[in-house]
């Protein structure tokens, strides 16, 4: 049944989801005969009521455990999906009804396929770009020179592409999505499988696009630290639901992520001291004897999402309050 | 939808790109290229000859004699030479595209589905060799025939192998459009039709066949179409007192369905999403 969306959709966000519900059915293995002539079939809840928005110029990341829900989201903003219920605005238009228009504006990754073409140097997929999206001569000139210097991608720019390696291959297709100067990029997982060189390359790249041209920029990876580094702002997805919306401070703070010093006494024993204020900490420590060292350490956002994720596993809820 | 229609110009233009692509695959590898299309041309000779020699031998078969044979195996040749010159790369055999989820890389893509379809699988230097050899058999026949074509009959020619192609893309189309929802057990099924139904079938002289049974190859199989039919209308014998313009209508109808079971699939797999990632997804 189609719900109620609850307002309007928001004419200054680039993208926009009211109230998304999405479902997939799968197959159940026969168990008897019944089974093979009525086949039975599970209800996965993909999406549960997803709202959120995206103003234009920032810098998202999307993140949540495997099967969270997150490339169903990327692909129905891509218009590759459709949503069951509820609304979705991208760029100002419906991605079931405006797919080319769309298309004409956005540039969408998946880490795991390839847009270039397998039997083709780069250069030859970076052309047919070029006339399928009916780059003008000038345009396309400047973006080419631009992806080949900053991505590094010059020394393979004649190379076919399944010759390529990994990064190699990411690198050439984040390139080729860029030639058509898209006002938003999607990118579900582009960091996969990348070597630490290879990661820093994207990573400086895609911040200094979205710093410096304004390119909304709707990211998703498992890897926190990479996402950290990129984006301003988090939507942490569970279950289908929105967790967490806010920066990566609050996420902190949500989590519990607390900032430790780790003092080692002169008999050899060892005791944590959370602290939020240095100068409280300072003068807890100083009323101490005995210390014989100090360490000063954070929990990771990793170790507290693994926690998260595994009290989520255990059934113990879906929520992370925001703070205020 | 206002402002995505695409001109003439624009068409030709990205017929011109998938021939630059299509000339970049051949250079990649001149000699390997050189031997698959020597391999084909061999290939379209071999697939007319069974029936050929039979008719030389018994001086015609399946009612026709011997050069309307000939005549009839190599407009089938053409025909057949239209289809991967025009629609190769899996265009042809669309269920492939979609039982492996490549549609998406369609999807984002700003063009309209119907041009993306119509121009990818343009493959005019590699696979040309169909039609060529087609065009050689049709004239060795004419010659054997003694009819020396006019004008109005070339245009008459052209015209049936436009309306065979489209029925033979159109069924393509139709029964993989099932691929939608059934994409491993429909991922062939286009490769069935155009291979089995319309490349064993088409070769077959059907004049001596019972009345149902041409009527059938006619309408509901219409293998009858790829070859027999505009063969014998086009030697001035249109069969079963079928009017000559009668594949015209039959391939209408083929288009009508499968634009409707096309855009029926379409809708489901943006429902379901791409069938690589279902139970019952490709791989």
């Amino acid at each position: 049944m189609q719900r109620p969306v609850p307002r309007a959709i928001d004419p200054t966000a680039i993208v926009e989801l009211r109230g998304v519900r999405k479902s997939f059915r799968q197959k159940q293995p026969a168990a008897c005969l019944r089974d093979a002539l009525r086949p039975r079939y599970r209800h996965v809840t993909a999406l549960d009521d997803v709202s959120f928005t995206v103003a234009p110029g920032a810098f998202v990341a999307y993140a949540g455990p495997n099967g969270a829900g997150k490339s169903t989201t990327i692909k129905l903003l891509g218009g590759l999906l459709m949503q069951d219920a509820g609304e979705i605005s991208v760029l100002g238009l419906s991605p079931d009804r405006h797919r080319i228009p769309i298309m004409r504006r956005m540039g969408i990754l998946f880490g795991n396929r390839t847009e270039l073409w397998w039997d083709h140097p780069v250069s030859t997929s970076y052309q047919w770009k070029r006339s399928v999206w009916d780059i003008p001569a000038g345009d396309f000139a400047a973006m080419e020179a631009l992806v080949l210097d900053l991505l590094d991608i010059r020394p393979f720019y004649h190379t076919f592409a399944r010759e390529l390696s990994l990064g190699q291959r990411m690198r050439a297709d984040l390139g080729m999505l860029l030639l058509h100067r898209p006002d938003l990029l999607l990118l579900d997982e582009p960091t996969l499988g990348l070597d630490v060189l290879a990661k820093r390359q994207m990573i400086a790249f895609l911040k200094n696009l979205n710093a410096r041209q304004g390119t909304t920029v709707i990211v998703t990876s498992h890897d926190m630290d990479d996402l950290e580094e990129m984006a301003r702002r988090v939507l942490l997805i569970a279950q289908g639901r929105v967790a967490f919306d806010g920066d990566f401070t609050g996420l902190r703070q949500a989590l519990g992520c607390t900032r430790r010093a780790t003092v080692r006494f002169a008999d050899g024993t060892t005791r944590d001291y959370p602290f939020e204020n240095a100068k409280e900490l300072m003068a807890r420590l100083a009323a101490l004897d005995d210390i014989a060292d100090i360490a000063f350490g954070q929990t990771s956002l990793e170790e507290g999402l693994a926690t998260l994720f595994a009290s989520w596993k255990r059934g113990e809820g879906t929520s992370l309050a925001a703070p205020d | 939808m206002a402002g995505n229609g695409i001109g003439m110009r624009r068409l030709l233009r990205l017929y011109a790109l998938y021939a630059r692509m299509d000339w970049a695959w051949l250079r990649r590898d001149t000699r390997l290229g050189l031997l698959v299309m020597g391999m084909d041309l061999l290939t379209a000779a071999a697939s007319a000859s069974a029936v050929f020699l039979l008719a030389w031998r018994f001086d015609g078969v399946g009612g026709m004699n011997r050069w309307d044979v000939l005549f009839m195996l190599g407009y089938v040749v053409c025909v057949h030479g239209l289809c991967v010159l025009f629609f190769s790369n899996n265009v042809g055999h669309v269920s492939r595209r979609i039982a492996r989820g490549q549609f998406d890389h369609m999807m984002v893509q700003p063009l309209p589905y119907a041009v993306q379809l119509l121009t990818e699988g343009f493959a005019p230097f590699t696979a040309w060799q169909g039609l060529a050899c087609g065009l050689g058999v049709m004239a060795w026949a004419l010659n054997g025939l003694g009819r020396v074509p006019g004008a109005l009959w070339l245009l008459g020619l052209a015209g049936y192998l436009l309306l065979s192609l489209a029925v033979v893309i159109g069924m393509s189309y139709l029964l993989g459009a099932l691929a939608f929802r059934w994409p491993v057990a429909c991922e062939e099924i286009s490769s069935t039709v155009v291979d089995d139904l319309f490349g064993v079938l088409a070769n077959y002289p059907l004049s001596a066949m019972p009345g149902a049974v041409r009527m059938a190859l006619l309408t509901v199989a219409p293998a009858g179409l790829m070859g027999w039919f505009p063969a014998c209308a086009l030697l001035g014998k249109p069969p079963l007192g079928l009017p000559a313009l009668y594949p015209l209508l039959a391939a209408g109808v083929i288009w009508g369905l499968a634009a409707f079971a096309f855009r029926k699939g379409l809708k489901y797999y943006a429902k379901t999403g791409s069938t690589r990632y279902r139970s019952y997804g490709h791989r």
